[in-house]
Protein backbone atom coordinates (compact mmCIF):
# COMPACT_ATOMS: atom_id res chain seq x y z
CA UNK A 1 0.00 0.00 0.00
CA UNK A 2 2.70 2.12 1.00
CA UNK A 3 4.89 1.59 -2.37
CA UNK A 4 2.29 3.12 -4.79
CA UNK A 5 4.43 5.88 -5.50
CA UNK A 6 7.77 3.82 -6.65
CA UNK A 7 4.68 1.16 -8.53
CA UNK A 8 3.87 4.22 -10.31
CA UNK A 9 7.59 5.31 -11.43
CA UNK A 10 8.06 1.78 -12.60
CA UNK A 11 5.35 1.90 -14.71
CA UNK A 12 5.61 4.90 -15.99
CA UNK A 13 9.27 4.03 -17.11
CA UNK A 14 11.53 6.75 -14.73
CA UNK A 15 12.26 4.26 -12.19
CA UNK A 16 15.61 6.21 -11.42
CA UNK A 17 14.62 9.39 -11.97
CA UNK A 18 12.02 9.50 -9.20
CA UNK A 19 14.34 10.30 -6.20
CA UNK A 20 16.15 13.28 -8.33
CA UNK A 21 12.40 14.50 -8.81
CA UNK A 22 12.12 15.08 -4.95
CA UNK A 23 15.72 16.45 -4.85
CA UNK A 24 15.59 18.59 -7.32
CA UNK A 25 12.13 20.17 -5.80
CA UNK A 26 13.24 20.56 -2.20
CA UNK A 27 16.58 22.29 -3.46
CA UNK A 28 14.62 24.88 -5.63
CA UNK A 29 12.29 25.59 -2.50
CA UNK A 30 15.57 25.62 -0.37
CA UNK A 31 17.75 28.12 -2.75
CA UNK A 32 14.84 30.64 -3.38
CA UNK A 33 14.02 31.02 0.06
CA UNK A 34 17.62 31.71 0.85
CA UNK A 35 17.91 34.39 -2.44
CA UNK A 36 14.38 35.82 -1.21
CA UNK A 37 16.14 36.54 2.24
CA UNK A 38 19.74 37.62 0.69
CA UNK A 39 17.59 40.08 -1.13
CA UNK A 40 15.92 41.39 1.86
CA UNK A 41 18.79 41.60 3.99
CA UNK A 42 20.47 44.57 1.31
CA UNK A 43 17.32 45.82 1.32
CA UNK A 44 17.86 46.84 5.14
CA UNK A 45 21.14 47.73 4.62
CA UNK A 46 22.46 48.40 1.47
CA UNK A 47 26.03 48.51 2.92
CA UNK A 48 26.61 44.87 3.72
CA UNK A 49 25.94 43.26 0.27
CA UNK A 50 29.63 41.90 0.02
CA UNK A 51 29.48 40.09 2.97
CA UNK A 52 25.84 38.87 2.39
CA UNK A 53 26.68 38.33 -0.96
CA UNK A 54 29.40 35.61 0.50
CA UNK A 55 26.95 33.87 3.08
CA UNK A 56 24.20 33.73 0.39
CA UNK A 57 26.64 31.79 -1.90
CA UNK A 58 27.37 29.44 0.89
CA UNK A 59 23.85 28.61 1.57
CA UNK A 60 22.27 27.79 -1.62
CA UNK A 61 25.71 25.79 -2.34
CA UNK A 62 24.86 23.93 0.62
CA UNK A 63 21.02 23.59 -0.50
CA UNK A 64 21.81 22.57 -4.42
CA UNK A 65 24.44 19.97 -3.12
CA UNK A 66 21.69 17.58 -2.43
CA UNK A 67 19.87 17.92 -5.53
CA UNK A 68 23.12 17.21 -6.95
CA UNK A 69 23.32 13.93 -5.12
CA UNK A 70 19.98 13.06 -6.30
CA UNK A 71 21.45 13.66 -10.23
CA UNK A 72 24.71 11.31 -9.58
CA UNK A 73 22.44 8.65 -8.44
CA UNK A 74 19.87 8.96 -11.25
CA UNK A 75 22.53 8.94 -13.89
CA UNK A 76 24.49 6.12 -12.70
CA UNK A 77 21.22 3.47 -12.17
CA UNK B 1 29.37 9.77 -49.25
CA UNK B 2 26.98 11.19 -46.31
CA UNK B 3 27.99 13.22 -43.88
CA UNK B 4 24.89 12.26 -41.56
CA UNK B 5 26.08 11.04 -38.42
CA UNK B 6 28.82 13.33 -37.58
CA UNK B 7 28.00 13.83 -34.34
CA UNK B 8 29.98 11.93 -31.07
CA UNK B 9 29.90 11.73 -27.68
CA UNK B 10 26.29 10.84 -26.42
CA UNK B 11 27.17 9.90 -23.44
CA UNK B 12 30.25 10.24 -20.53
CA UNK B 13 31.21 7.61 -18.24
CA UNK B 14 31.27 7.94 -14.93
CA UNK B 15 34.79 6.43 -15.01
CA UNK B 16 37.58 7.80 -16.60
CA UNK B 17 38.88 5.92 -19.52
CA UNK B 18 42.98 4.98 -19.54
CA UNK B 19 45.02 7.40 -21.89
CA UNK B 20 47.65 4.41 -22.62
CA UNK B 21 45.70 0.74 -23.32
CA UNK B 22 48.14 -0.92 -20.89
CA UNK B 23 48.37 1.49 -18.01
CA UNK B 24 45.04 1.39 -16.91
CA UNK B 25 45.70 4.15 -13.81
CA UNK B 26 46.28 6.81 -16.03
CA UNK B 27 43.47 8.14 -17.00
CA UNK B 28 42.57 11.14 -20.18
CA UNK B 29 41.59 13.32 -16.98
CA UNK B 30 44.85 12.87 -15.39
CA UNK B 31 46.37 13.97 -18.74
CA UNK B 32 44.58 17.60 -18.93
CA UNK B 33 45.39 18.07 -15.09
CA UNK B 34 48.91 17.54 -16.00
CA UNK B 35 48.22 20.16 -19.04
CA UNK B 36 46.15 22.60 -16.49
CA UNK B 37 49.02 22.38 -14.35
CA UNK B 38 51.77 22.92 -16.17
CA UNK B 39 49.76 25.70 -18.38
CA UNK B 40 49.25 27.77 -15.24
CA UNK B 41 52.53 27.55 -14.22
CA UNK B 42 54.33 28.90 -17.22
CA UNK B 43 51.91 31.80 -17.64
CA UNK B 44 52.30 32.39 -13.91
CA UNK B 45 56.42 31.96 -14.07
CA UNK B 46 56.36 34.24 -17.09
CA UNK B 47 54.27 37.09 -16.05
CA UNK B 48 56.03 37.86 -12.96
CA UNK B 49 59.39 37.40 -14.38
CA UNK B 50 60.46 40.90 -14.66
CA UNK B 51 58.54 42.62 -11.65
CA UNK B 52 57.71 46.12 -11.74
CA UNK B 53 56.73 48.45 -8.90
CA UNK B 54 53.56 49.51 -11.42
CA UNK B 55 52.61 46.55 -12.73
CA UNK B 56 50.75 46.09 -15.99
CA UNK B 57 49.49 43.34 -17.98
CA UNK B 58 49.69 39.73 -17.09
CA UNK B 59 51.40 40.72 -13.48
CA UNK B 60 48.73 43.08 -13.00
CA UNK B 61 45.97 40.11 -13.33
CA UNK B 62 47.93 38.13 -10.89
CA UNK B 63 48.57 40.16 -8.65
CA UNK B 64 45.20 41.74 -8.19
CA UNK B 65 43.94 38.23 -7.88
CA UNK B 66 46.54 37.21 -5.11
CA UNK B 67 45.11 40.25 -3.66
CA UNK B 68 41.33 39.93 -3.82
CA UNK B 69 41.86 36.32 -2.62
CA UNK B 70 43.78 37.55 -0.02
CA UNK B 71 41.24 39.81 1.48
CA UNK B 72 38.43 37.91 0.98
CA UNK B 73 39.84 35.03 2.97
CA UNK B 74 41.36 36.96 5.61
CA UNK B 75 37.46 38.05 6.27
CA UNK B 76 36.67 34.42 6.55
CA UNK B 77 39.67 32.62 8.66
CA UNK B 78 40.96 35.75 10.65
CA UNK B 79 44.14 37.24 10.52
CA UNK B 80 46.30 34.70 12.57
CA UNK B 81 45.04 31.56 10.62
CA UNK B 82 45.32 33.57 7.13
CA UNK B 83 49.73 32.99 6.66
CA UNK B 84 49.13 29.44 7.23
CA UNK B 85 46.31 28.80 5.50
CA UNK B 86 46.52 31.55 2.15
CA UNK B 87 48.37 28.60 -0.11
CA UNK B 88 46.27 25.53 0.01
CA UNK B 89 42.94 27.63 -0.27
CA UNK B 90 44.46 30.00 -3.28
CA UNK B 91 45.46 27.18 -5.12
CA UNK B 92 42.26 25.13 -4.60
CA UNK B 93 40.63 27.74 -6.27
CA UNK B 94 42.77 28.87 -8.80
CA UNK B 95 43.34 25.60 -9.87
CA UNK B 96 40.34 24.37 -9.93
CA UNK B 97 38.50 27.46 -12.05
CA UNK B 98 41.18 27.03 -14.66
CA UNK B 99 40.40 23.06 -14.90
CA UNK B 100 36.82 24.08 -15.10
CA UNK B 101 37.11 26.44 -17.79
CA UNK B 102 39.50 24.14 -19.78
CA UNK B 103 37.39 21.73 -20.16
CA UNK B 104 35.29 24.12 -22.16
CA UNK B 105 37.55 24.59 -24.75
CA UNK B 106 36.90 23.06 -27.64
CA UNK B 107 37.61 19.64 -28.17
CA UNK B 108 38.24 18.27 -24.78
CA UNK B 109 35.71 15.87 -24.39
CA UNK B 110 34.84 15.79 -27.82
CA UNK B 111 37.92 14.65 -29.86
CA UNK B 112 37.90 10.78 -29.24
CA UNK B 113 38.09 7.32 -29.88
CA UNK B 114 34.82 5.64 -31.37
CA UNK B 115 33.13 3.70 -33.57
CA UNK B 116 33.13 4.98 -36.94
CA UNK B 117 30.27 4.65 -40.22
CA UNK B 118 31.29 5.09 -43.27
CA UNK B 119 31.65 8.32 -44.88
CA UNK B 120 33.73 11.04 -44.71
CA UNK B 121 34.15 12.36 -41.50
CA UNK B 122 31.93 10.36 -39.30
CA UNK B 123 31.55 9.16 -36.02
CA UNK B 124 28.17 7.06 -34.69
CA UNK B 125 29.20 6.92 -31.49
CA UNK B 126 32.37 7.71 -29.38
CA UNK B 127 33.25 5.55 -26.56
CA UNK B 128 36.39 7.61 -25.08
CA UNK B 129 37.56 10.98 -25.23
CA UNK B 130 40.92 12.02 -26.20
CA UNK B 131 40.68 14.49 -23.29
CA UNK B 132 38.47 14.58 -20.48
CA UNK B 133 37.67 17.53 -17.85
CA UNK B 134 39.47 16.96 -14.74
CA UNK B 135 36.36 17.61 -12.42
CA UNK B 136 34.64 15.28 -14.13
CA UNK B 137 36.41 12.64 -12.46
CA UNK B 138 35.51 11.79 -8.68
CA UNK B 139 38.72 10.16 -8.25
CA UNK B 140 40.16 13.78 -8.74
CA UNK B 141 37.57 15.93 -6.37
CA UNK B 142 37.92 13.13 -3.70
CA UNK B 143 41.31 13.95 -3.40
CA UNK B 144 41.41 17.35 -3.19
CA UNK B 145 38.54 16.87 -0.64
CA UNK B 146 40.30 14.33 1.24
CA UNK B 147 44.09 16.63 1.15
CA UNK B 148 41.99 19.80 2.75
CA UNK B 149 40.77 17.26 5.36
CA UNK B 150 44.18 16.18 6.17
CA UNK B 151 45.55 19.99 6.25
CA UNK B 152 41.94 20.97 8.62
CA UNK B 153 42.77 18.25 11.38
CA UNK B 154 46.82 19.33 11.23
CA UNK B 155 45.98 22.91 11.74
CA UNK B 156 42.94 22.03 14.16
CA UNK B 157 45.40 20.46 16.51
CA UNK B 158 48.24 22.86 16.13
CA UNK B 159 45.53 25.65 16.88
CA UNK B 160 43.81 24.51 19.83
CA UNK B 161 45.27 20.81 20.26
CA UNK B 162 43.13 17.61 20.70
CA UNK B 163 41.85 18.17 23.92
CA UNK B 164 40.91 21.60 23.19
CA UNK B 165 39.13 20.18 20.41
CA UNK B 166 37.03 17.73 21.94
CA UNK B 167 36.43 20.15 24.83
CA UNK B 168 34.86 22.54 21.97
CA UNK B 169 33.18 20.27 20.16
CA UNK B 170 31.60 17.67 23.70
CA UNK B 171 31.57 20.56 26.72
CA UNK B 172 28.28 21.96 27.48
CA UNK B 173 27.95 25.59 26.12
CA UNK B 174 26.20 28.55 27.98
CA UNK B 175 28.34 29.20 30.18
CA UNK B 176 26.58 26.98 32.82
CA UNK B 177 27.86 25.71 36.11
CA UNK B 178 27.44 23.18 38.61
CA UNK B 179 24.98 20.63 38.61
CA UNK B 180 23.47 21.88 35.53
CA UNK B 181 26.47 21.47 34.07
CA UNK B 182 26.62 17.67 34.69
CA UNK B 183 22.91 17.42 34.31
CA UNK B 184 23.07 18.51 30.62
CA UNK B 185 26.32 16.91 29.63
CA UNK B 186 24.38 13.64 28.30
CA UNK B 187 22.75 15.93 25.88
CA UNK B 188 25.55 17.68 25.13
CA UNK B 189 27.53 14.59 24.26
CA UNK B 190 24.96 13.55 21.78
CA UNK B 191 24.93 16.40 20.04
CA UNK B 192 28.56 16.62 19.91
CA UNK B 193 28.47 12.79 17.90
CA UNK B 194 26.01 14.21 15.81
CA UNK B 195 28.15 17.01 15.14
CA UNK B 196 31.44 14.73 14.83
CA UNK B 197 29.15 12.61 12.29
CA UNK B 198 28.45 16.02 9.86
CA UNK B 199 32.35 16.99 9.95
CA UNK B 200 33.65 13.36 9.10
CA UNK B 201 30.73 13.44 6.02
CA UNK B 202 32.49 16.93 4.84
CA UNK B 203 34.80 15.33 2.48
CA UNK B 204 31.90 13.57 1.00
CA UNK B 205 30.05 16.74 0.30
CA UNK B 206 32.94 18.68 -0.71
CA UNK B 207 34.10 16.17 -3.65
CA UNK B 208 30.32 15.35 -4.77
CA UNK B 209 29.34 18.80 -5.06
CA UNK B 210 32.03 19.87 -7.28
CA UNK B 211 31.73 15.88 -9.49
CA UNK B 212 28.38 16.45 -9.55
CA UNK B 213 28.18 20.12 -10.57
CA UNK B 214 30.98 19.88 -13.57
CA UNK B 215 29.64 16.26 -14.77
CA UNK B 216 26.48 17.49 -14.81
CA UNK B 217 27.44 20.35 -16.86
CA UNK B 218 29.59 18.02 -19.21
CA UNK B 219 26.53 15.71 -19.91
CA UNK B 220 24.59 18.71 -20.90
CA UNK B 221 26.56 19.61 -22.92
CA UNK B 222 27.20 17.12 -24.80
CA UNK B 223 23.21 16.04 -24.51
CA UNK B 224 22.38 19.36 -26.04
CA UNK B 225 25.14 18.78 -28.88
CA UNK B 226 23.63 16.00 -30.20
CA UNK B 227 19.51 16.46 -29.08
CA UNK B 228 19.61 17.15 -33.51
CA UNK B 229 21.56 14.82 -34.79
CA UNK B 230 18.42 13.23 -36.38
CA UNK B 231 17.63 15.90 -38.54
CA UNK B 232 18.25 16.24 -42.19
CA UNK B 233 21.69 17.76 -43.33
CA UNK B 234 22.03 21.59 -42.91
CA UNK B 235 20.03 21.66 -39.80
CA UNK B 236 21.95 19.08 -37.97
CA UNK B 237 24.82 20.33 -38.11
CA UNK B 238 23.37 24.54 -37.61
CA UNK B 239 22.08 22.50 -34.29
CA UNK B 240 25.21 21.26 -32.96
CA UNK B 241 26.83 24.81 -32.61
CA UNK B 242 23.63 26.40 -31.48
CA UNK B 243 21.63 24.35 -29.21
CA UNK B 244 24.61 24.18 -26.35
CA UNK B 245 25.31 27.78 -26.69
CA UNK B 246 23.40 29.18 -23.72
CA UNK B 247 24.80 26.15 -21.77
CA UNK B 248 27.84 26.94 -22.55
CA UNK B 249 27.97 30.45 -20.87
CA UNK B 250 25.78 28.89 -18.09
CA UNK B 251 28.85 26.25 -17.84
CA UNK B 252 31.26 29.24 -17.52
CA UNK B 253 29.53 30.33 -14.50
CA UNK B 254 29.08 27.41 -12.51
CA UNK B 255 32.84 26.54 -12.98
CA UNK B 256 33.97 30.22 -11.22
CA UNK B 257 30.80 29.41 -8.92
CA UNK B 258 32.06 25.79 -7.83
CA UNK B 259 35.64 26.92 -7.47
CA UNK B 260 35.00 29.74 -5.21
CA UNK B 261 32.27 27.71 -3.15
CA UNK B 262 34.64 24.77 -2.64
CA UNK B 263 37.20 27.49 -1.60
CA UNK B 264 34.98 29.14 0.30
CA UNK B 265 33.78 26.36 2.05
CA UNK B 266 37.43 25.34 3.38
CA UNK B 267 38.19 28.37 4.85
CA UNK B 268 34.81 28.15 6.95
CA UNK B 269 35.60 24.79 7.77
CA UNK B 270 38.79 26.27 9.21
CA UNK B 271 37.26 29.17 10.74
CA UNK B 272 34.31 26.74 12.59
CA UNK B 273 37.54 24.89 14.42
CA UNK B 274 40.29 27.52 14.86
CA UNK B 275 37.98 30.98 15.72
CA UNK B 276 37.75 30.33 19.33
CA UNK B 277 40.71 31.43 20.60
CA UNK B 278 41.01 34.30 23.27
CA UNK B 279 36.94 34.25 23.39
CA UNK B 280 34.79 32.82 25.96
CA UNK B 281 34.36 33.86 29.54
CA UNK B 282 35.12 30.77 30.75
Amino acid sequence: MLDILPMWAEAANIGPFLPLAFAGLGASIGVGIVGGKAAEAVGRNPSAFGNILVMAIIGMALAEAIAIYGLIIAFSK
Amino acid sequence: MELMHLLAAEELTVNANPFFPNMTWFTNSMVVTVIVTVLIIIWARQSTQKMELVPKGAQNLFEALVEILYTTFEGVVGKRMIPKVFPLIATLFIFILAANWFGLVPGVGTIGFGKLREGFLSLEEMYQPLLRPVNTDLNMTLGMALFFMLWWVIWTVQEVGVIGFLKHTFEPKGGVKGFLWFALLPLFIFIGVIEFFSIAIRPVSLSFRLFGNIFAGETLLHSMSTLGANLPVPLNWVSLVLFPLPFYFLELLVGVLQAFVFAMLCAVYIKLSTGFEGDGAH
